[in-house]
């Protein structure tokens, strides 16, 4: 704990050292997540102060920059939940379907140069408009993966949970991503058909008993535990095969990082 | 293997995710599958125009002169 002065500022010192070479990191996924450059700012910034704060807590020698961004994650869940945004509920086994469609009529095409061909004329903004377009937990996963770099362990001590949740997460988080940008692709006729747009229900639409509660905004919606929701909706969709898949991984893998 | 087993865990294996033995019998099953080869190379596309397109954006300069000028303050 701090005591004296001296430590105390030298802490300060050392905190501020080892953390801002993460700021950009960490600002660009707030950045992504919040979607505006304001709310960015405000998410970072509450990050490194907790972070300051709890600094002593962190374990020397573990992995500071997912430290960080477990706080942020953190920090970003908490406001979430007080702006109540609905989580959506996803019909997967839908978006599996249309994706195969396209793909069985498109994969050569494709492949052959889908950047300078087909999605030569697609705006950064389409893709951004595609990122938006995933339910939060699964575009963190995305960003935390193919953006920042992180390994599946990584992210699984930054979101908390079970690495074999973090594949799950990634593998559809993916697919609905690329499903998005098949449907754009198609929608400016560069690719052919059949990628009628996901069905993504609300929460509100499944639980009529919550649908009231939620256009008075009461607060008790609102606590729902997030991670309880997640849950369920891959107690849906996981079939044992794809458990097995991940455990056998699990086992064999994740000390090679 | 059969082509669902490959489709399941395509992106694991692109990550350099699985285990080497594993990666044997993917890749085996890919050389002889075209449907397969064929998902892996759009994935692989996709993925990397995703990335070359979210363009990493830095913090502004602002920021990070508030970061710190509060972290002393908080010190
Ligand atoms: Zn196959």
């Amino acid at each position: 704990m701090k005591t004296a002065e001296a430590y105390e500022h030298e802490q300060g010192w050392d905190f501020e050292k080892a953390a801002m070479p993460y700021v950009d990191s960490l600002y660009n996924t707030a950045y992504r997540m919040t979607r505006n450059s304001e709310d960015a700012e405000d998410l970072v910034q509450e990050t490194y102060l907790k972070a300051y704060k709890y600094y002593d807590k962190f374990e020397e020698g573990t992995n500071f920059k997912a430290w960080l961004f477990k706080i942020m994650k953190n920090t970003f869940i908490n406001n979430y939940r007080k702006k109540k945004l609905t989580p959506h509920k996803i019909d997967f086994s839908e978006i599996e379907e249309s994706y195969e469609r396209v793909i069985q009529k498109n994969a050569p095409d494709l492949i052959r140069d889908p950047e300078s061909e087909i999605f030569q004329d697609m705006m950064d903004a389409d893709v951004k408009r595609a990122l938006d377009s995933l339910p939060h937990d699964y575009k963190m996963v995305v960003l935390l993966a193919d953006i920042e770099g992180f390994s599946y362990k990584e992210i699984a001590e930054i979101l908390d949970c079970p690495v074999g949740t973090v594949m799950s997460r990634l593998y559809r988080g993916r697919k609905m991503l690329e499903r998005t940008l098949l449907d754009y692709a198609r929608k400016y006729g560069y690719i052919r058909g059949e990628a009628e747009p996901a069905k993504m229900r609300s929460r509100k639409d499944e639980v009529k008993g919550r649908k009231k509660k939620d256009e008075k905004g009461e607060e008790t919606d609102v606590q729902e535990p997030e991670e309880s929701e997640e849950e369920v909706l891959f107690a849906e969709a996981e079939d044992e095969e794809f458990e097995f898949e991940v455990e056998e991984q699990e086992e064999e893998r994740f000390e090679v990082e | 293997m059969l082509c669902d087993d490959y489709k399941r865990v395509v992106y694991f294996f692109l990550d350099g995710s699985v285990s080497q033995r594993r990666a044997v019998e993917l890749e085996t099953h890919r050389r002889d599958c075209h449907d397969c080869d064929e998902r892996t190379l759009v994935h692989r596309k996709l993925r990397d125009f995703v990335k070359k397109r979210l363009a990493p954006i830095s913090a502004p300069e602002h920021l990070k002169v508030r970061l710190v000028q509060s972290l002393r303050i908080a010190e």
